[in-house]
């Protein structure tokens, strides 16, 4: 039965809307505190080198440096491994990212840091640190690092074999597993069609707008304020308390406004260097990165290499999936492999699969999520080989996705099985749709057009949330929430509170708090805010409920039973005269009977995983090997859209994002292993005049767990555009693009080689 | 950014009177839209920056009898936006309203597109100590340089010259009136620029103690056009542009100019293509002739054959374009 609903898929103005549009929020680099230093990170030159010694003296001398940090100012923190929000973390390598202790494993690296009266002396006074390195031969690719040859970035990383750490000789191999379902052997056995194929993806930056930035102030009472750019308060937090050893009730964490992060602003890089530096100069300290640093310095997404075979019967069913996954980890163990393994075939219903997973360090960054972390590579592989099946066999692929595509029931490869999931409804309304039925859409050019589709899956994740709600004597509610707001959050959890208490979304003001202000709440990723903060904001409410209808039994002198709570408005069983709205009672409690805060603190069961299909037509300059987007449709579950606008944002931005790891994105290395383009001019991430409008379709399959059955929309929109875009140019050209991105000169190559 | 001394002259020649006989050591800066970048890098660490934005003399767009004037501090946007600009010279004006984005091209002038430093990422990368530094070698020979010079024959460092301005006024014929320590002089701008093939070297044949301070380009009837083979639509060098120029007469093309950009550490003059053109009348097939003809003797390094094709295309489609002749590539 469907819900009705008041205030739920309306698109009142985001409560934050007007500060930043004046440009009156406070982004980090807007702190200015009192007595003030400007911290600078000197960062490695080298892509692997051993630091032989560290010597500052020089720039201590300077006028107005007050003190240098190194990795000798961080306590050691030993091989073990903590949960900080982003799965699991060795907290010694965490510790090496901040600040590198014995060993380089990248260039751009942080090696000391100091902190000075301003800027200017700071950055002057940086260059007179000398490091001293013995430089170490890099290893910048997956497959070379696999090689028993290759130089070795740790000596205390080995193979995790199926489980099993084996001891005996270092690897950069840090892990290796399988997920494996039915016997693929049979499997293939059974197909009348077979297609294998290989792929390679670039390592790719989240590309948010606003750097990293942290300001800390240390006071003597051993307190320390923190203020950053974060996708979570709470893992800053956690993340501070163990790398200087703290307890957490030490540490608050201020989050500020937020210029976006995709799942790059999770872990720490300047947090606990400016901590340090604070420490050691009794005065607040604020570090900003540059965009070189945060190229070179934060954590991109891993680069790849993918090997897909898949095999389908006569009748087009898919019967079996092979897939090897090796995946760049960047200098410390963690890439994103679980993931892209899980996500690989997750969208069909396959009886025999197989899959290797390899998570491998190589001289680049330690890579950090972004936005359905590991997804989209693999689906960039499987969904290029699932159209060369659809070939083959004749199929229309939506029709192929409808015959095989996973539904309840399903069991996925790594061993779950789908509840209710939308990945059917959203090929049926791909297949609806007027982009799908019309003809090719029109171009500029009479050059080659095509159009090609694919679908993707992102699990979505529940965790931890706590909200607070007061209950105001002008009828509104004030609502705390520990959630950064990166996409529209504060209006979207806002508007459940609202549904819940039958008032309006204007009438909530919701606040992202600081540490010591809310409870417990975990990262905003996973696409988890409107699904989990919401679900603890419908909680608080129902919370501010009942103790609205306590005190409307007590005004009325009648019993709790007597009394029920109707979209905004109480009242009287027995006695139709008596009814109360929200806000009269609101008003009324302020001097009589006590005032109401709501609270609730949630951990949701995990959502059913958004499903999206994305239909693209390009054009293809066989001259100049351009790639033009014509137009682009994203069709996605999202269980319930609470406020459209931001999800057909979300929906907008993955799609775009997808597209500039498509055709436009990728570290350049040169041999010594510096990256060459660590500007957003080299970088070539694609702008407004490089894209159409993206036609975003929402789709509504209600999570069933989840009070307005929301979903989380967030990161699936970004793990089909390679794979559609693939597709569309085979359509157009004939050549299968086999690595990203499909640049130009890339294009230009295959189509040479075709002829 | 390293501290520096900023002066701020009002005519050319206290401008002039500023630099130095070497270069680095003191900078001009015009819109500081390259300048500040590489100082920001620690490519560039000027002690003395000399600002031209004092200097009133050098704006402005003067349209005469016999020649267009365009000062060096004219912007670029200005340049875009002249309407008889547009109408004499589109080559120029298409090329002038592709560079950069509008904040760029509202701060960036003709000089500092003129003499803009080269886009080579070893170059600009503070750490690399290539051979426009004081290094002895170039890295992009035998390393990553799939946006370096096709045309490098003999070229020690194989940059690609950045401007796009360049090409299109060396087809129109423009000159630069240079200002020295000892007066004033005429440089033809296809003389103007040189492959740097040593330490401290800049692109173009300037002394250290030269500005440019104006841009002549004689009227005429020239058909003109330039165009650039993109990757981006914004934000973005081209990987490979061509500027073309010629008169039309009975007997089809006479006296045509083909000058390549981003294919060679200077603007590149495309002889052959020219040659095949001439007395031609243009259509897609005597125009991919010409285009195939300005390609033949590029030499590839190890990541950049794609170049070639583009060449070929580029050419192509500036003579088309000049011609006046429907643009095949689009609908």
């Amino acid at each position: 039965m469907a819900q009705v609903f008041q205030v739920i898929g309306t698109r009142p103005i985001r409560h934050d809307g007007l500060d930043k549009v004046t440009g009156r929020a406070q982004y980090g680099a807007d702190i200015q505190l009192s007595g003030m230093l400007h911290g600078r990170v000197l960062r490695s030159s080298h892509a692997h080198a051993r630091i032989k010694s560290i010597d500052a003296s020089a720039a201590l001398k300077v006028p107005g440096v007050e003190a240098v940090a190194t990795a000798a100012d961080l306590p050691e923190s030993g091989d073990r491994i903590a949960h900080l929000g982003e799965g699991a973390v060795n907290l010694r390598h965490l510790s090496s990212n901040c600040l590198a202790r014995g060993k380089v494993h990248y260039k751009g690296q942080a090696v000391a840091a100091l902190a000075a009266t301003n800027p200017h002396i700071a950055e002057e006074a940086l260059a007179l640190i000398k490091v001293d390195y013995e430089p170490l031969p890099p290893v910048m690719d997956v497959r070379e690092a696999m090689k028993d040859s290759a130089p070795k970035l740790h000596a205390d990383v080995f193979t995790e074999e199926m489980g099993q750490l084996k001891k005996d000789k270092p690897s950069n191999v840090a892990k290796h597993f399988q997920f494996k379902l039915g016997d693929v052997h049979k499997g293939f056995a059974q197909a009348a069609v077979t297609v294998e194929r290989e792929f390679h993806t670039a390592t790719v930056h989240q590309g948010y707008i606003e750097p990293h930035n942290a300001t800390a102030m240390f006071n003597p009472d051993g307190n320390v304020t923190i203020w950053c750019s974060t996708q979570g308060a709470f893992t800053v937090r956690a993340q501070v308390s163990e790398l200087l050893q703290i307890p957490v009730s030490r540490i608050k964490v201020v989050p500020l406004e937020i210029g976006g992060g995709f799942g790059g602003k999770i872990r720490v890089y300047l947090e606990p260097v400016a901590a340090v530096l604070s420490k050691k100069t009794g005065k607040p300290v604020k570090i900003l990165m540059d965009r070189a640093a945060v190229f070179e310095g934060t954590g991109p997404t891993p680069g790849s290499y993918i090997r897909v075979k898949l095999g389908a019967d006569k009748t087009g069913k898919l019967v079996a999936g092979e897939a090897y996954l090796a995946y760049e980890a960047g200098a410390f163990p963690g890439s994103p492999i679980g993931p892209g393994a899980m996500c690989i075939f997750a969208c069909y219903d396959i009886p025999n699969v197989l899959i290797d997973g390899f998570d491998v360090c190589v001289n680049k960054p330690a890579t950090a999520a972004y936005r359905a972390p590991g997804a989209t590579n693999a689906a960039f592989a499987s969904e290029t080989v699932v159209d060369e099946i659809c070939r083959q066999l004749k199929i229309d692929p939506l029709e192929f996705r409808l015959k095989n595509g996973a539904k309840e029931g399903t069991r996925r490869a790594d061993g779950p099985i789908y509840p209710r999931i939308g990945m059917i409804e959203t090929v049926e309304a791909a297949k609806k749709h007027p982009h799908y039925v019309a003809p090719l859409a029109p171009g500029s050019s009479p050059f080659p057009r095509g159009r090609g589709v694919a679908s993707g899956f992102w699990f979505n994740i529940g965790l931890k949330s706590s909200v607070t709600a007061s209950v105001n004597n002008d009828g509104t509610v004030s609502l705390v929430e520990g959630s950064t707001d990166i996409g529209g959050t504060r209006v979207s959890v806002a508007m459940q509170l609202a549904e819940a208490l039958g008032i309006r979304a204007e009438d909530v003001r919701p606040v992202v708090a600081d540490t010591d202000s809310v409870g417990y709440t975990d990262v905003t990723g996973g696409s988890r805010v409107t699904y989990a903060t919401g679900w603890a904001a419908y909680e608080a409410a129902q919370d501010i409920k009942w103790q609205m209808l306590e005190k409307a039994a007590q005004l009325w002198k009648t019993d709790l039973d007597n009394v029920v709570y109707d979209k905004g408005v109480i009242r009287a069983k027995d006695d139709p005269a008596k009814k109360i709205t929200f806000k009269e009672l609101a008003e009324k409690i302020q001097h009589k009977g006590g005032i109401v805060v709501g609270r609730a603190t949630v951990d949701p069961p995990w959502p059913g995983g958004a499903f999206a299909t994305h239909i693209v037509d390009v054009e293809v300059d066989p001259d100049t090997g351009k790639v033009s987007i014509l137009r682009y449709t994203a069709v996605q579950d999202c269980g319930k859209a609470i406020h459209p606008s931001y999800v057909e944002g979300q929906i907008q931005g993955g799609a775009v994002q997808g597209i500039g790891w498509a055709l436009n994105e990728e570290y350049a290395y040169n041999a010594k292993g510096e990256m060459t383009n660590a500007s957003f001019l080299d970088y070539r991430m694609p702008t407004s005049l490089d894209l159409p409008m993206i036609d975003a379709v929402i789709v509504e399959v209600p999570d069933p767990k989840h009070p307005y059955g929301v979903r989380g929309v967030g990161e699936v929109p970004i793990v089909p555009p390679p794979a559609a875009i693939a597709n569309a140019i085979y359509a157009a050209v004939g050549v299968r693009m086999n690595e990203l991105p499909m640049s130009p000169g890339r294009v230009v190559k295959a189509l040479a080689a075709k002829k | 950014m390293k501290n520096f001394t900023y002066f701020r002259p009002t005519t050319p020649e206290q401008a002039v009177a500023l630099l130095e006989n070497r270069w680095g050591n003191t900078e001009l800066l015009a819109g500081g839209t390259d300048l500040h970048d590489l100082q920001k890098e620690y490519v560039a660490q000027p002690a003395r920056v000399v600002s031209l934005s004092g200097v009133n003399a050098l704006a402005g767009i003067r349209v005469e009898e016999k020649s267009v004037r365009i000062g060096a501090g004219a912007k670029l946007a200005d340049i875009a936006n002249h309407a008889e600009l547009k109408r004499l010279f589109p080559s120029l004006t298409d090329a002038a309203d592709q560079i950069g984005g509008p904040q760029i091209r509202n701060m960036g002038t003709l000089g500092g597109n003129l003499c803009q430093r080269n886009r080579c990422w070893y170059f600009r990368d503070e750490h690399t100590n290539c051979l426009l530094k004081t290094g002895q070698r170039c890295f992009a020979l035998d390393g990553e340089n799939k946006y370096h010079a096709i045309f490098s024959q003999g070229h020690r460092c194989v940059i690609v010259n950045p401007s796009t301005l360049a090409p299109a006024l060396i087809a129109l014929g423009a000159s630069a009136v240079v200002q020295g320590p000892n007066g004033r002089r005429t440089i033809e701008l296809g003389r103007f620029f040189r492959a740097p093939g040593a330490n401290n070297e800049r692109e173009h044949v300037l002394e250290a103690n030269d500005m440019v301070v104006e841009v002549t380009i004689p009227r005429s009837n020239l058909a003109n056009a330039s165009y650039e083979v993109r990757h981006k639509q914004a934000y973005d060098w081209p990987l490979v542009q061509a500027a073309v120029s010629f008169e039309r007469g009975d007997g089809g093309v006479r006296n045509p100019r083909v000058v390549l950009g981003h294919v060679a550490p200077t603007p590149h003059v495309a002889e052959a293509a020219a040659r095949s053109i001439t007395g031609q009348a243009v259509s897609e097939a005597t125009a991919g002739a010409a285009g195939r003809a300005a390609a033949q003797d590029a030499k590839p390094l190890s990541q950049n054959g794609y170049k070639v094709k583009l060449v070929e295309v580029a050419v192509k489609r500036a003579l088309i374009i000049a011609a006046g002749q429907k643009r095949y590539w689009e609908v």
